[in-house]
């Protein structure tokens, strides 16, 4: 209970006590101006009526000096506890200052407090650490001209908004320094009521992401960088063996020949697994980048169908394209949809076994874009399906074909890639009669 | 087929990239040449002014960007034939180079040899 509340109910009580005894003293009052008019009735003593009149004033008069003690006793108790209840609030009241204005100070964030016309005050270390300047140099100035950039256009609008106390929260811009270092930050501005007044101010906060933004740019540039100096020597191999292959240069032995088509074989799987690394990678680090555009679904897997052909022919395969002239202008990423396509197509033929069927087909409901690609292959053991778009994970009885060198990323990257575009997948099979995977679009 | 023989200038840092290139295209009955940095094959192209160049995006010395911008400043470079040899699938690499009028792009690892003289035989229409 607050004490301010429980001392004016203790306040109440002893007012009641005080009323309740001077109650009594005075229906009692009778009874004594009795004994005082006709004491020897009573005490049937010698005493004159005017001795035990005496007596009986002064005794009267102590039980009322002593309650009416008592009573002040108690007030002045009550108001001691009461002081020092506020004494102690204040003091609280102190402490939580000192340790807002200690936080407010030593935030690792930049702090600063805004006038309605977006003045900076009191500007904390941080903020001055980050602006690179002295209190004195900053105060006064208004903080949407510290947003960078020649054309004022934006930090004018920004100033408008403020103005019209539109939230402004995790806004991306740069600002600039003292030094002229142009820093990314996050700007969000709260308003703040003033207890007391109808002045209005902001706090604002700026998020530095410099750094950040600087990892995100390190990520991007490492694949890039990663992407080409894995490529190059593969591209060089590749190359090479075709030169030694056709005998452009000498006509080989048939066995070196077989030899330099194996390392040609065992290239291409390379360029195939560096591309698949450095997509996952992309996922990873999440700098994977969707370009929405019109795709023609058909043309996209009739190419995929192209590059896949010697595998087609070697295992004698019979592909069935159930376009039905469907999916020739979506909104897709291309590139993206090519490698969930890929991987489908090849995961079906490679898993099918010599003189089986893997079928592509479109679907189209109301919003919702099908591709299916089925196949009369080996199937997913019941006991594994919810693990198979786990990384690295392989079914068991496809890992014991001895001429499948699947990386386990396949349908793992599948997964991310089509979920990036905005779709869906899953699929249904049975072991030793096929799978067949659907993608929602 | 004509009868002089087409002239081709590859541009890439990577000198085994370019020695079999330079080989292929040889057999295949070009006169080619080759260059290991964008300074080097500016110089060749402006001397020689090939019929065609093959050029690398990601160079040391002078990139293949920056080696096309100041091909293009020339009287003869203005209008010569490039085709961007590249690794990078890096979509906004090549459309940077794109826009400097190439008449298009190979990626490294998506072709065979025998593709690329194809390719390039067709965009100089001696097939």
């Amino acid at each position: 209970m607050p004490p301010a509340k429980s001392f004016f109910k203790n306040l109440l009580y002893s007012f009641i006590v005080l009323i309740l005894l001077l109650g009594i003293l005075f229906l009692s009052r009778s009874f004594i101006e009795k004994v005082v008019s006709n004491p020897l009735d009573y005490f049937k003593s010698p005493l004159s009526a005017t001795d035990i009149y005496f007596s009986a004033v002064f005794i009267a008069l102590i039980v009322i000096a002593v309650l009416f003690s008592y009573i002040v006793y108690l007030l002045l108790g009550y108001k001691t506890r009461f002081d020092l209840e506020i004494w102690s609030a204040t003091k609280d009241t102190a402490l939580s200052k000192e340790q807002f204005k200690k936080l407010y100070e030593s935030a690792p964030v930049p702090y600063i407090l805004l006038d309605k016309e977006a003045t900076i005050h009191n500007p904390n270390k941080a903020a001055l650490r980050f602006f690179g300047v002295l209190p004195e140099e900053i105060e006064g100035k208004n903080i949407f001209s510290y947003i960078a950039g020649e054309d004022r256009g934006p930090a004018e609008k920004m100033f408008q908004y403020y103005k019209s106390s539109m939230p402004i929260n995790r806004k991306e811009m740069d600002m600039v320094t003292k030094s002229g270092e142009v820093r990314s930050v996050q700007l969000s501005i709260f308003e703040m009521k003033n207890p007391g007044s109808f002045s209005t101010t902001g706090l604002a906060m700026i998020f530095d992401i410099t750094e950040q933004k600087m990892l995100d740019k390190a990520k991007t540039e490492f694949v890039s960088l990663a992407s080409h100096q894995l490529r190059t020597p593969l591209a060089t191999t590749k190359w090479l063996t075709e030169m030694l292959v056709s005998g452009d240069i000498g006509e080989l032995s048939p066995k070196q020949s077989e030899y330099l088509d194996k390392l040609h074989t065992a290239n291409e799987d390379m360029v195939d697994l560096v591309d698949v690394l450095l997509n996952v990678s992309r996922i990873e680090m999440g700098s994977l980048s969707v370009d929405l555009k019109p795709t023609n679904v058909e043309e996209l897997t009739e190419s995929i169908l192209n590059e896949l052909a010697f595998l087609v022919d070697k295992k004698k395969i019979q592909v069935k394209k159930e376009y039905n002239g469907l999916l020739k202008d979506i909104k897709s990423d291309p590139k993206l949809l090519r490698i969930v396509i890929q991987n489908l197509v090849s995961n079906a033929l490679k898993y099918t076994p010599i003189g089986g069927t893997v079928t592509i087909s479109f679907e189209e409901r109301g919003n919702e874009k099908r591709i299916k690609v089925s196949d009369t292959g080996f199937g997913i053991p019941k006991s594994q399906q919810s693990k198979i778009f786990t990384k690295l994970f392989r079914a068991d009885n496809v890992r014991q074909l001895t001429d499948s060198q699947g990386t386990g990323l396949g349908l793992y990257l599948v997964k991310s890639v089509v979920a990036s575009i905005g779709g869906s997948i899953n699929f249904v099979s049975e072991e030793n009669k096929g799978s067949t995977f659907t993608i929602t679009l | 087929m004509d009868n002089e023989k087409k002239k081709i200038l590859i541009v890439d840092d990577n000198e085994n990239l370019v020695t079999v290139l330079v080989d292929k295209f040889s057999k295949s009955g070009f006169e080619t040449l080759g260059a290991v940095n964008g300074e080097d094959g500016l110089k060749k192209a402006l001397e020689f002014h090939p019929d065609i160049i093959l050029l690398d995006l990601v160079m040391p010395v002078m990139d293949g960007l920056g080696m096309l911008k100041q091909l293009r400043e020339d009287v003869w470079g203005k209008t010569a034939k490039v085709m961007i040899l590249t690794l990078l699938d890096d979509a906004g690499y090549v459309a940077n180079a794109m826009d400097a009028n190439v008449l298009g792009y190979i990626v490294k690892t998506d072709l065979s040899l025998d593709g690329i003289v194809k390719q390039i035989k067709t965009v100089l229409k001696i097939i």
